[in-house]
């Protein structure tokens, strides 16, 4: 069924230098850290929304974002005019055409997410003119700046991966961690653009959380991992994932700052961190194992198989969620408890939300079940995605 | 094309709806400690919204100004740091500063003036509300359209690349077999995203319509005219449902009256009365109507909420012309009226008799009046005898002028503060950081009835009365300015084309 990269080692072997050329290139360092530099810049971005409040376009963290937009543009913009123009043969030849040019297919991607996200900036602009500035991640113009941005970290991780799957057997490793660090910053992406419905370990306890997570992440981590190099792939992608989240969580919370918008409820004086990020080392682990075990041509019944094991694995959660709302995890290392600067702080904080309720208001485990059992079909549907995805990843040259 | 249109007709109709009747902006004068301010907050028109907020600090010796927007029931903990207002360049008096409203809320906006003769600060009450919707103009409509398409066109032809070229190792030209591969999944991903596409608009309209709804709207209202042995009655029913189950603070009165009700004759018809109903509940109010010409009645009812909220409600009535009955007198002392029919001639910068003989002159040297700039409402009321009148205090005020436009799209009731409610601003003024319950800011209110004429009435040239406002669109507008001289209520009626 997949092409795997053994059996193109003849062209492998061919193409070595002009793929020592490509994996070491200026380039795919200058797209993966900013790659790197936007999800930070996001997650910068929503901690100064809920400290800070005070908007404008040049915030640090849009700077930031902008930045690195437009370093991603105009380097991909450049390796594209120069392959088209000034290309070497074997630049040429490990290209994909384009409307006339040429250039890697990552770097196509890249100038395509570069483009969305400019266009989402006017858009964004005439959002808040129209109907308010929109405190919130999921809207529209958002949508359109999240997809760029996505854009481009799919596009630094193919030109990771080109340079991953033709690289000789001893440099993979590095070639496959580069391309484990892209595939783990979509995944933060992914985890911090469903912040306001999977993000908080009060949401533990409702099906929807479950929902959320089993579609947004089996796709992602069963595709980086199906084209991953690496030993445990996925396992690797949900420590990098969680070591972004962490490390930005612990830096934040070191910066004092204070709200600049009315009304303050709750005057806070460091930077809000991140809410702890999701133990999805735990399903990761699971999904590395199943990959292993089942291995390609059976992908249909893996699928079947990582729906209800990541949404089980996921259930960790529910008590793990426990810790993160006691008073225990109220300190710098979780994070816990801190919250925006124009929430009226109750005992909300310390509950559970969004339960599966009957009729009568009264929690239902019939509900709560039935939602899971959605959750593990959407699993399925996710890593059934991700298993298509990650054998064409596997199989990408250019 | 369509969209835009509807957009614009959209925007249109959210003006109308918007506190004071189409004039959202805050116009105010007053002092801060020893500094004489004008300050004007452009309406965002959207929440949260950038408002523009204008200060002219008049006299000099100023060193700084700042600005810090603060809703009514957050305490001095909810306060964010003040915003300093630059100088505008060329006008020395003039400071600057944009401001965040976040919420819809009744706001007050902190100002203060920091200079030789102190510090000194100022409460101006705003409302945030949403009251308007952008249309998507064409410039941007077409920009936005071009690069929608680019994109799209990339996507798919990213697509096609992934499945054509992409898993070739370098060098391998495509087969016809993947050049066909590619094609179907051009013609798929064409489908995905149009259909994405469609969302997507499915759910910017959805967006717009939640949006619609939390567009500010008065009160429903209704008035019923009635007959009684007394001379007709208006009765004036708050039929809004929030408002019936408690879900809004109470009413305080303005100038000592829960309710100031105009009755406006529409077609700049003669027939004009400002009227304080008394309340019968929470829902109802009630006046008896003095003698106005049969006809056609646009109703406006002004109320302020406990939280510094003031609405004006609407809503019409015809009147059938029924005299007073022998012995009729107004529901309340400070009831007035007027049967006259505008001059058109006399507009800004003419000048009008009045029922004492006295002379109200429109003071202005401009040729012509332009919305959203300085109207130059300046009146100068001089006695018979050629002297300046002495202004006594008409419900506090030197002065009330009510200004409408022709169709009864705008409509304000100003005092020489501005355009914001007299009460609504010593509603933030009396509140202490305990006052969370409600009804305790209303007893202060109520408990100090000398509160709002000691703090209104200042020294100033005699017999000249001014109103800082702005007309907010073009059109026909009446003017009626109201003053007090020798215990009557006097009231000049201008007219003019705003262009």
């Amino acid at each position: 069924m997949a092409t795997t990269a053994a059996a193109s080692a003849p062209s492998l072997s061919a193409s070595r230098s002009q793929t020592r050329a490509l994996s070491a290139s200026w380039v795919l360092y200058a797209v993966l850290v900013s790659s790197i530099a936007i999800v930070v810049g996001l997650i910068w971005d929503i901690s100064w929304h809920r400290t800070v409040g005070r908007d404008t376009f040049w915030t640090l963290p849009h700077v930031l974002e902008q930045l690195a937009a437009i370093v991603t543009g105009f380097s991909c913009g450049w390796l594209v005019l120069h392959t088209t123009w000034a290309g070497t043969p074997e630049a040429r030849a490990a290209s994909v055409r384009f409307w006339g040019f040429r250039g890697p297919f990552g770097a196509w991607v890249c100038i395509w997410g570069t483009l969305m996200m400019i266009t989402s900036a006017p858009f964004d602009n005439w959002w808040h003119g129209a109907y308010g500035l929109d405190v919130k991640i999921v809207s529209p113009p958002h949508i359109v700046l999240l997809i760029g941005m996505a854009g481009i970290q799919l596009g630094a991780m193919l030109l990771a991966l080109t340079a991953q799957n033709l690289a000789p057997d001893r440099s993979a490793a590095r070639a496959g961690l580069l391309y484990a660090t892209a595939g783990a910053v979509l995944v933060t992406m992914g985890g911090t653009a469903m912040m306001e419905y999977a993000g908080f370990p009060n949401d533990t306890h409702n099906a929807l959380f479950y929902q959320v997570t089993a579609g947004v992440f089996p796709v992602l981590l069963i595709g980086t991992a199906r084209a991953g190099r690496l030993r445990w792939p996925a396992t690797t992608t949900a420590l990098l994932y969680m070591g972004i989240i962490l490390v930005m969580s612990w830096i934040l919370q070191l910066f004092p700052a204070t709200a600049k918008l009315a009304p303050i409820y709750n005057p806070v004086t460091h930077m809000v961190p991140p809410p702890f990020p999701l133990l999805l080392v735990i399903p990761a682990v699971g999904l590395d194992l199943l990959l292993r075990w089942w291995g390609p041509r059976r992908d249909w019944r893996l699928a079947l198989m990582a729906g209800p094991l990541f949404v089980g694995l996921m259930l960790i959660h529910w008590w793990w969620a426990e810790f993160l709302i006691s008073p225990h995890a109220r300190n710098w290392f979780f994070g816990a408890d801190q919250w925006d600067y124009s929430l009226r702080l109750g005992k909300w904080r310390y509950q559970f939300w969004n339960l599966d309720k009957d009729a009568a208001g009264v929690w239902s485990p019939r509900l709560f079940f039935k939602g899971l059992a959605i959750a593990t079909g959407i699993g399925f549907a996710s890593a059934r995605l991700g298993l298509w995805w990650g054998n064409w990843m596997q199989r990408v040259r250019r | 094309m369509n969209r835009t249109r509807a957009l614009v007709a959209i925007g249109v109709t959210a003006l109308l709806s918007s506190a004071h009747v189409g004039s959202p902006d805050t116009w105010f004068e007053g002092m801060a400690g020893p500094y004489p301010v004008r300050v004007v907050i452009r309406a965002p028109g959207v929440v949260p919204g950038l408002s523009e907020i204008t200060i002219r600090v008049s006299g000099g010796g100023v060193h700084r100004v700042t600005a810090t927007p603060v809703i009514w029931n957050t305490g001095a903990g909810g306060i964010p740091p003040a915003d300093e207002a630059k100088p505008v360049p060329g006008d020395p008096e003039l400071y600057s500063v944009q401001l965040w409203f976040m919420r819809v809320s009744s706001y007050s906006v902190h100002v203060t003036v920091e200079g030789d003769k102190g510090t000194g600060t100022v409460q101006v009450p705003f409302q945030a509300v949403a009251t308007r919707q952008l249309p998507l103009d064409r410039p941007l409509q077409i920009a936005l359209s071009i690069a929608g398409l680019v994109l799209f066109a990339g996507a798919v032809t990213l697509i096609g690349a992934a499945t054509r070229e992409s898993v070739l190792p370098p060098g391998e030209e495509p087969d016809r077999r993947r050049r066909i591969l590619s094609l179907v999944a051009m013609v798929a991903s064409a489908i995905v995203l149009g259909l994405g596409v469609i969302g997507g608009r499915a759910w910017w309209n959805s967006v717009e319509a939640e949006y619609r709804e939390t567009m500010y709207r008065p009160f429903a209202a209704k008035a019923t005219v009635a007959a009684s042995s007394g001379g007709p009655t208006l009765d004036f029913e708050i039929l809004d449902s929030v408002w019936r189950a408690r879900g809004w603070t109470p009413l305080i009165p303005d100038h000592g009256k829960l309710m100031h009700l105009f009755l406006v004759r529409d077609s700049l018809g003669e027939g004009w009365a400002h009227l304080h109903p008394v309340a019968l509940d929470s829902n109802r109010f009630e006046t008896r109507i003095p003698a106005l010409p049969a006809g056609h009645y646009r109703i406006y009812a002004d109320i302020v909420h406990e939280s510094g909220f003031a609405q004006t409600l609407l809503a019409s009535a015809d009147l059938t012309g029924e005299a007073t009955p022998r012995g009729w007198s107004p529901t309340d002392g400070d009831d007035s009226w007027l049967v006259a029919r505008a001059n058109e001639a006399v507009g800004a910068g003419g000048a009008v008799k009045l029922g004492d003989g006295s002379t109200m002159t429109w003071e202005t040297s401009a040729t012509k009046v332009d919305p959203k700039v300085d109207a130059g409402l300046r009146f100068k009321v001089m006695e018979p005898d050629g002297k300046p009148a002495q202004l006594e205090a008409y419900m506090g005020m030197e002065g009330h002028a009510i200004v409408e436009r022709s169709d009864g799209k705008v409509f304000a009731h100003l005092h020489p503060m501005g355009t914001a409610a007299m009460a609504s601003q010593l509603s933030f003024e009396v509140r202490q950081p305990g006052d969370t319950g409600r009804g305790n800011v209303g007893r202060t209110l109520t408990s100090e009835p000398d509160l709002m004429s000691a703090a209104m009435m200042h020294e100033g040239e005699p017999g000249v009365v001014e109103f800082p406002y702005a007309f907010p669109q073009s059109g026909t507008y009446r003017v009626w300015v109201q003053v007090k001289i020798g215990g009557r209520v006097q009231t000049g009626l201008f007219q003019l084309n705003v262009p």
